[in-house]
């Protein structure tokens, strides 16, 4: 992987983490349509198409801003997978016959598939996280989220009127937790397959 | 599982294991297969609860540009597909609609007005004798006040000159006008924190963005950053005074 070459539309990539409404902009006029188009021939409609492509270019905020992506295809190629599998997994989830799919697009090349896999990996991995930590009690909720934003658990100690040694085990036995209601979800084992 | 393993793990990636503590924790790893996929799992969620309240406000922006961003080209497409029929409900719509506008209009008496300190001269884009097509468009556009045209103008000018803080001073004014806030801000908040000549005239247009989305409170604190010496300094204070 690292050999590879970093591709021309790296650009695309950093500008959504630096929230440059230039290349969001460009993203939508030049490699929206398509998708568009893509979603209206296989049972979608216009609405349908403006969800499919936010909640993509989310994933990928989150997952170029958490962790380094490094585009080494063709952004198009891309995009277009990522929105085409969310559609996919969409038109799966409400209706139960099979659907027909108009394949007239593909795109060849691994690396496009590659990248795209691990960004869906990355969204569902997010959701089931974000999922699984709703269901935490309000006590970790508050100290999990007290402890990332403040950073010291000096202060954080403090703040909850607890002690330091408290706050600090505290955070280990809520993400302790987490982990455990993540790693009991069946999604999760699906995920690691 | 035990409550201590996690207090461990905790601890280990704390970086608050002795030499002998740490030497045990990764021979436990290497030897016990559930122990390391555990403490894997514990790892990552660390690492995404960390990453999502850290970012927490930089996400909030990127959501709201980009559904500001979405949603108008979303309507642009649908604006230049068919002509609208309307049902009767529609009528009904456009009766309380236009009731609504009327009240805003009301209301708007009580206060100070954005048409009233917006008061930006003609521009001029090209340079004489230099008539390149499409300054010149734009030009003509924002002279005419026809901003939805200047907008795709200025729009096309910039993908090619990115950093000229005049074509995005006058762009984040037409998208006052045009009400596209999230792209008007974005742009003269970047003039106003960069060191343009633009700098206090971007802060001051920001400030009128947030009066014409009647954010009253946001508009005088921006008007306060504008220092004394400058230009736009005195129709600053007296809008703030309205404000307040």
């Amino acid at each position: 992987m690292s050999e590879k070459k970093l591709h021309d539309d790296q650009k695309y990539i950093d500008g959504l983490v630096q929230n440059n409404a230039f290349i969001i902009e460009a993203i939508y006029d030049k490699f929206a349509p398509k998708v568009i188009n893509y979603i209206k021939q296989n049972s979608g409609d216009s609405d349908q198409a403006q969800d499919i492509i936010q909640d993509t270019l989310i994933t990928i905020y989150n997952q170029a801003s958490e962790k380094k992506l490094e585009l080494t295809c063709p952004f198009d190629a891309y995009f277009f997978l990522l929105c085409k599998r969310k559609w996919l997994n969409e038109l799966k989830k409400t209706s139960n016959k099979e659907v027909t799919i108009k394949e007239d697009i593909l795109y060849k090349g691994e690396d496009a598939h590659e990248l795209a896999f691990e960004t869906d990996l990355y969204g569902e991995k997010h959701a089931l996280f974000t999922e699984m930590f709703n269901k935490l009690g309000t006590a970790c909720k508050e100290l999990l989220a007290a402890t990332f934003k403040i950073k010291s658990m000096e202060e954080v100690a403090e703040s909850l009127g607890v002690t330091y040694a408290y706050a600090r085990k505290k955070k280990s036995l809520c993400i302790g937790k987490l982990t455990e209601l993540v790693r009991e979800s069946p999604k999760f084992n699906l995920l690691n397959k | 599982m035990d409550e201590q393993d996690y207090t461990l793990f905790e601890d280990y990636l704390l970086k608050a294991l002795s030499e002998t503590e740490k030497e045990a924790f990764e021979t436990r790893l290497s030897t016990d297969p559930a122990f390391k996929q555990r403490f894997n799992t514990y790892k990552e969620l660390s690492a995404f609860l960390e990453h999502t309240f850290e970012n927490e406000a930089a996400s909030t922006d990127f959501k709201n540009n980009l559904k500001a961003i979405s949603s108008k080209h979303f309507k642009k497409q649908q604006a230049t597909k068919k002509g609208i029929q309307f049902k009767p409900w529609q009528y009904a719509m456009a009766a309380s609609i236009a009731l609504l506008i009327g009240i805003t209009l009301f209301n708007k008496l009580s206060h100070p007005v954005y048409a009233d300190y917006a008061n930006y001269d003609s521009i001029s884009l090209t340079v004489r004798g230099n008539e390149d097509g499409l300054l010149k468009t734009a030009e003509n556009a924002f002279n005419k006040k026809d901003f939805a045209k200047a907008e795709v103008a200025f729009k096309e000018l910039l993908l090619t000159d990115e950093k000229n803080s005049e074509l995005q001073f006058y762009r984040g004014v037409t998208n006052i006008e045009l009400n596209n806030f999230a792209m008007a801000d974005w742009l003269l908040k970047g003039l106003k924190d960069g060191h343009s000549v633009y700098k206090t005239k971007a802060t001051y247009y920001l400030a009128l963005s947030k009066l014409k989305q009647k954010q009253y409170d946001a508009a005088v604190e921006i008007l306060k950053t504008i220092p004394d010496e400058a230009e736009e300094h005195k129709l600053a204070q007296k809008l703030i005074k309205k404000l307040d």
